[in-house]
């Protein structure tokens, strides 16, 4: 009896003292960024940088296997006209003992609002508590895509002392399985976490320790996964990863989503350059570009041809537009020898160093039909601020493949739309399918209208789509052989509950 | 030589004066603007003249430039434009790594190159002597930050006897420290190396046919004695001068080595601030760029002057 009750109390203590292990969990992951950290406010985060905030913060929501929103620190949402009603998920205290409930949540809505940096928030009111639990989003208009966005930056939760705290940027205090150890972190080199006491979900804390390296420089990069430094890292198409591609014992994880880069014929009207106005010129141009020798040649083989702005993965993607402006030189031509511009035009394209090549490669590609294209360096940062200015006809960007269609009309098709700085007006029919693609939250029913948006911009040829890059994930060979490793849906970062170390 | 000192301490006030009115005139003059990178792709201009507002960057650049002077004088300069880190505990940090690697640089730049130099300067023309001269053209030949590529590639990944990239702080692990500093210092040095062996073989050479060595010799002396006693002493003078100007091309090189290894120093720093243009970040890395300068001058200076008596000031 005595036997049986210390091999009793000796199999409770070892079995408390797994659960214990589980929820501390065990080992260290280590993941390097392409950017270094600007700010650990997720409400003031205008670009890159996520990895470093989702030890911390939780979203009300993030994206399922699938893309489509599930609940995270929510347990159910009703969208009823311009109203958004969410439940929230009990239980939950913030890492400082703090507790989430309606109340901050609002208050963190509305602190985004203020802010208005996240583009995702541009279409709330107000957010306020109904109850401890229950919170309300007040719309100014329509937006079936708001609770996408509170799957990012703009759904994501802070503790009422951190939005007090003016160093909030570098104090992060969320509901996240880590915390954020200011102490061993080192600035501008590796930020540490270590798992939350407090976490509400404590079996998906897998890891001793999550770093996250602030490593800039591709080819550093490059050999720091390559000697075992870090576990997995982030990479645009460029020379590096075409290595990582190739190397054995390296794998590169092309994840869902990616950024498409396109030519914006901003002058559609013609008030600067009077070809662009003209159907079969902005047709020429799109037949004109030999998108598999550009992905090959600018983008090192890990870009895709693209004739619309989804991607493969979005349920906006319409099969139907592969190929509709295929490498045709001489149907190029023919467009241009149809055109009021038979003999051809110039015009001048903004260019940042990163994209440099991509514009020469398309300036030899508008050279073949007659058109030239100066390229204007302008300073690093600066293209989107001068793409929505009218200082060029036309501009270059890239569009994040799985952003919700909602934004190509706010950012392309309306005559106030941020890249329309000529204020061209959109047809009536563009204008008709960019509203209706509004009225629903349904993407089965979202999905064909904006297929159709995007067979009419195809038509229209002022978007011109070039090529979609996926997002890229190196990763060492350990990594690919974890089963724990979950990359998030069209994000450059590894999903963190649930993650164990490689050994 | 404490007048010297502080005659050349007083001298810098001045200096970081002039320097620090060309930075915020020349970074005034920048067509890019920091505001850009903070509302990021999708901000309004009305969220774009906030912060410009915030920022102080509609006040005129005489304004901005007093403000800030004000607030320098009393040791604070400033705050980032970017998050809350200020530029002095953000500089701060990373000298000592700069500082390390630029002192071991040139440790390893003295050793080799006084070691080559005297080499090649006690048997001239022979093959030691055109292996150091071939030597010396090739690390003043090589660009650093190629080296240090090679450097990694064969040491790091290939051989992995050393980190590919960081600079583990002393603090946390000596051994580790040694390790990672290891290849980038080398890297480096080599350039600074390749200089000193050249203008210590030079200078060598010269005082190694001067009579007071011959009668040294005459005397019996011990050849270890007349190379490092006599010889050498002489010899070191005008490489004193290169050694100066070395440390200061060692403290610009490490912004690019720093790069390669991806060490987190003041070049990382002044990269990072110079892309985002966080112009409070680059004003207080050029003054303390400008007064490391000035501080490794100063000491050559003294070591000048400890070294050549008729140098020390009267």
């Amino acid at each position: 009896m005595t036997k049986w009750t210390a091999g009793s109390a000796f199999l409770v203590a070892m079995a408390l003292g797994l659960a214990s292990a589980s929820a501390q969990g065990s080992g260290t992951f280590k993941y390097a960024e392409q950017v270094k950290l600007i700010t650990m406010d997720p409400q003031q985060q205008s670009g890159s940088g996520v990895p470093y905030l989702r030890p911390v913060y939780e979203s009300l929501f993030e994206r399922g296997p699938d893309g489509k929103p599930v609940p995270l620190l929510a347990a159910g949402y009703e969208v009823d006209g311009l109203n958004v009603t969410i439940k929230l998920r009990q239980g939950v205290t913030f890492s400082n003992g703090e507790a989430f409930n309606a109340e901050v949540a609002a208050a963190n809505i509305n602190r985004g609002v203020k802010l208005a940096i996240i583009e995702g928030l541009k279409t709330v009111a107000s957010a306020e508590a109904v109850d401890e639990f229950t919170l309300r989003i007040k719309l100014k208009e329509p937006d079936p895509a708001i609770i996408d966005s509170l799957c990012h930056t703009g759904g994501m939760m802070l503790a009422p002392a951190a939005i007090a705290d003016p160093a909030l940027d570098r104090n992060p205090i969320g509901t996240g399985p880590y915390v954020y150890d200011k102490a061993a972190s080192r600035e501008g080199e590796v930020r540490i976490y270590t798992p939350n006491p407090t976490y509400w979900d404590k079996d998906k804390i897998g890891l001793a320790r999550y770093e996250v390296w602030e490593l800039p420089d591709d080819t550093a990069r490059l050999n720091a996964l390559k000697t075992g430094q870090i576990d997995a890292g982030n990479w645009l198409a460029n020379p590096q990863s075409a290595i990582i591609d190739r190397t054995p014992g390296l794998k590169l994880i092309r994840g869902t989503g990616g950024l498409n880069y396109h030519v914006i014929l901003s002058d559609r009207e013609g008030t600067v350059v009077p070809a662009f106005a003209d159907l079969n010129v902005r047709k020429a141009m799109a037949h004109a570009i030999d998108r598999e020798a550009f992905g090959k040649a600018v983008q090192f083989g890990l870009a895709e041809k693209s004739f619309q702005p989804y991607g493969k993965d979005d349920w906006a993607y319409d099969p139907a537009l592969e190929g509709i402006y295929e490498f045709n030189l001489d149907k190029a031509r023919e467009l241009m020898a149809q055109s009021k511009f038979p003999d051809g035009f110039t015009f001048d394209m903004p260019s940042i160093p990163i994209y440099q090549s991509r514009l020469e490669a398309l300036a030899g590609f508008f050279k073949e039909i007659g058109i030239t294209m100066n390229i204007v360096p302008q300073e690093p940062g600066t293209l989107a601020r001068i793409s929505r200015t009218t200082n060029f006809p036309a501009t270059n960007l890239v569009w994040a493949t799985n952003t919700d269609p909602k934004f190509l009309a706010l950012r392309y098709i309306y005559a106030d739309a941020a890249y329309n700085p000529f204020k061209a007006k959109p047809t009536e029919e563009l204008l008709a399918l960019a509203q209706q693609g509004l009225e629903s939250v349904d993407t089965e029913v979202r999905g064909p209208i904006y297929k159709k948006m995007a067979a009419r911009l195809a038509e229209d040829a002022f978007l011109i789509f070039v090529t979609n890059t996926p997002i890229l994930i190196g990763v060492s060979e350990k990594t690919a052989n974890n089963p724990t490793v979950v990359y998030r849906f069209g994000e450059d970062s590894i999903n963190l509950r649930g993650l164990k170390a490689n050994d | 030589m404490l007048r010297l000192i502080f005659q050349r301490l007083l001298a810098l006030v001045p200096l970081l004066f002039i320097v620090s009115v060309l930075t915020f005139s020349f970074t005034s003059l920048l067509p890019s603007d920091p505001v850009d990178l903070i509302i990021g792709d999708t901000g309004t201009q009305e969220q774009y003249e906030i912060v410009r507002e915030r920022l102080g960057m509609n006040e005129p650049v005489v304004v901005r430039y007093f403000q800030w002077l004000g607030r320098a004088v009393q040791g604070d300069l400033g705050t980032s434009f970017f998050n809350s880190v200020s530029v002095t505990g953000a500089v701060m940090q990373r000298l000592p790594v700069t500082l390390s690697l630029t002192a071991v640089s040139a440790l390893i730049a003295i050793v080799v190159g006084i070691a080559a130099g005297i080499a090649a300067a006690l048997r001239p023309r022979s093959w030691v002597d055109r292996f150091a001269t071939l030597g010396a053209t090739f690390g003043q030949a090589v660009p650093n930050f190629w080296f240090g590529l090679i450097l990694v590639a064969f040491f790091a990944v290939n051989l992995r006897w050393f980190p590919a990239t960081g600079l583990t702080p002393i603090s946390a692990s000596p051994w580790e420290w040694l390790r990672s500093v290891t290849l980038p210092a080398v890297a480096l040095g080599l350039s600074a190396s390749a200089a000193i062996a050249r203008q210590v073989r030079s200078a060598m050479v010269g005082v190694l046919q001067q009579d007071y060595i011959r009668a040294a010799r005459a005397q019996g002396l011990p050849a270890r004695r007349v190379l490092f006693r006599h010889a050498l002493t002489n010899a070191m003078v005008p490489v004193v001068a290169v050694l100066s100007f070395q440390i200061t091309v060692l403290l610009g090189g490490s912004l690019i080595v720093e790069q390669v290894f991806a060490i987190n120093g003041l070049g990382t720093l002044a990269i990072t601030a110079v892309r985002q243009q966080d112009i409070p970040m680059i004003q207080g890395l050029v003054l303390v760029m400008v007064a490391l300068v000035v501080i490794v001058q100063l000491a050559t200076d003294v070591m000048y002057g400890l070294l050549n008596p008729k140098a020390r000031p009267s």
